[in-house]
């Protein structure tokens, strides 16, 4: 029997480390989809409205479609342990602005153990950028392990910062086993194609009633061997 | 009634959004407030806002009705004039009644509030849940007296620098004029009294391009 119809946007949560490009991954995901998709976004920046204010600035969605949440120094609690702020947020934005069909929730930038509550997400990204180093991919937690889809972010800047995109792939995959990684450059259309194809593939997934959210977890039990 | 339930309903852990607000601590260290003058700030909340948030606590656990709840939510609004306030506690409202109807979903009036009042105000939604938890309008009004108390230190110790130890200890030490507050907001009709300068920065923290907390 075919599940019923959704009755309220897909969640899509983007989290990562400070400085690996949501902001612009989102905007980016704005500019391709809001033609054929319906957006919203909620931002959580940990001190400013500055992601708000960037996405607002970028033009890809009508302002009142993008809403900001503070989060009191405590981005990690905003999107797991208490996500009562963003709720309330992703829900106003859809008796204002809706019918929505998609809503990023982006989190403010948090450190490796950070992952979405599969309360407030649906589906979740983790981004990562090249410039931040190459060994992130292999030093692992919930998000680089076990997010829906893993993000390299910034793959255009690796030849300058003396980054492998290829050893990050490989240390993703070995970690996430068959979850997609991609490697996405924002100036490179195939890949922003690449990651446009999973949205969509999430939406419709969503809309079929078959997108099951799955937790990312706890950091994987830490283990020595002798 | 259980003590037991009066404790989760005071305990930060419990999800109801808190964690993003500071009682107007940030607008007020903002605007010249030292740090040694937080404990007369937090004690002045409670006399003013903090004596009103709680006799609506009370009254609330009192409302037996729907309608006696949706009107509690005008009388409050009425006393709250800065729209950022309105909207804080209408938030912090909205997010304890998504826990606690998580709890009790069959709980009227409480499920009935949750779906039909458009304010939330978090004093309102409190006198709610208490009256669902089984608890005294008295327990009410001291559990809003005490998070209005912890809600300043809490983000006074990311605000400042200042130890944890201390900034608990402030609340500790406002523990008998708590008691003796609640014991007066639970008698009588809500009271009027306002900080017209908590109104004032609230404005003015509601545009300011950086800050940590949402009021």
């Amino acid at each position: 029997m075919p599940a019923d119809p959704p009755t309220r946007a897909l969640r899509i949560g983007v989290g990562g480390p400070v400085g690996t490009g949501k902001s612009s991954l989102i905007a980016t995901l704005c500019r391709e989809l809001a033609a054929v998709v319906e957006l919203g976004v909620v931002t959580n920046d940990i001190y400013t409205d500055e992601d708000a204010r960037f996405l607002r600035g970028q033009g890809v969605l009508p302002e009142a479609r993008i809403e900001a949440v503070q989060t009191g120094c405590c981005p990690h609690t905003a999107i797991r342990d208490d996500i009562s702020a963003n709720l309330l947020a992703v829900e106003e934005l859809e008796r204002a602005q809706g019918p929505l069909e998609a809503v990023f929730v982006e989190s403010g930038g948090d450190n490796l153990t950070a992952a979405f509550s599969p309360a407030l997400a649906d589906t979740q990204i983790f981004v990562l950028d090249c410039a931040g180093g190459d060994d992130v991919p292999r030093k692992g937690g919930p998000g680089i392990a076990r997010a829906d889809l893993l993000v390299i972010n910034k793959t255009d800047l690796a030849p300058h910062v003396g980054a492998s995109v290829e050893r990050m792939l490989a240390d993703a995959r070995a970690q996430r086993g068959p979850r997609p990684v991609v490697a996405v450059s924002l100036r490179d259309g195939r890949s922003v194609a690449e990651l446009t194809g999973w949205v969509l593939g999430e939406l419709e997934n969503w809309r079929a009633g078959t997108l099951v959210a799955t937790d990312p977890g706890p950091p994987a039990p830490h283990a020595h061997t002798h | 009634m259980s003590a037991v339930l009066e404790l989760l309903l005071a305990d930060a852990r419990t999800p109801s959004g808190g964690h993003a607000h500071s009682g107007g601590l940030e607008a007020a260290l903002a605007a010249g407030l030292a740090v040694a003058e937080v404990p007369g700030f937090m004690r002045a909340r409670l006399r003013t806002v903090g004596l009103v948030d709680a006799a609506f606590a009370a009254l609330a656990t009192r409302a037996g009705t729907l309608e006696e709840l949706l009107a509690l939510d005008f009388e409050l609004a009425a006393r709250t004039p800065a729209e950022p306030l309105r909207r804080a506690a209408r938030t912090l409202g909205a997010g304890l009644l998504r826990t606690a109807c998580a709890w009790w979903p069959q709980a009227e009036p409480l499920a009935g509030y949750a779906a039909e009042s458009a304010l939330t105000p978090r004093p309102v939604a409190l006198g709610a849940v208490a009256r669902a938890a089984g608890l005294s309008p008295l327990a009410a009004a001291r559990l809003s007296l005490y998070d209005d108390a912890a809600t300043v230190a809490s983000a006074a110790v990311k605000l400042a620098a200042l130890d944890a130890a201390v900034a608990s200890g402030w609340v500790a030490a406002l523990a008998a004029e708590i008691d003796e507050l609640a014991l007066s907001a639970r008698a009588g009709g809500p009271p009027s009294t306002c900080a017209p300068l908590l109104d004032r920065r609230a404005l003015v923290h509601a545009r300011a391009e950086r800050r940590l907390f949402a009021s």
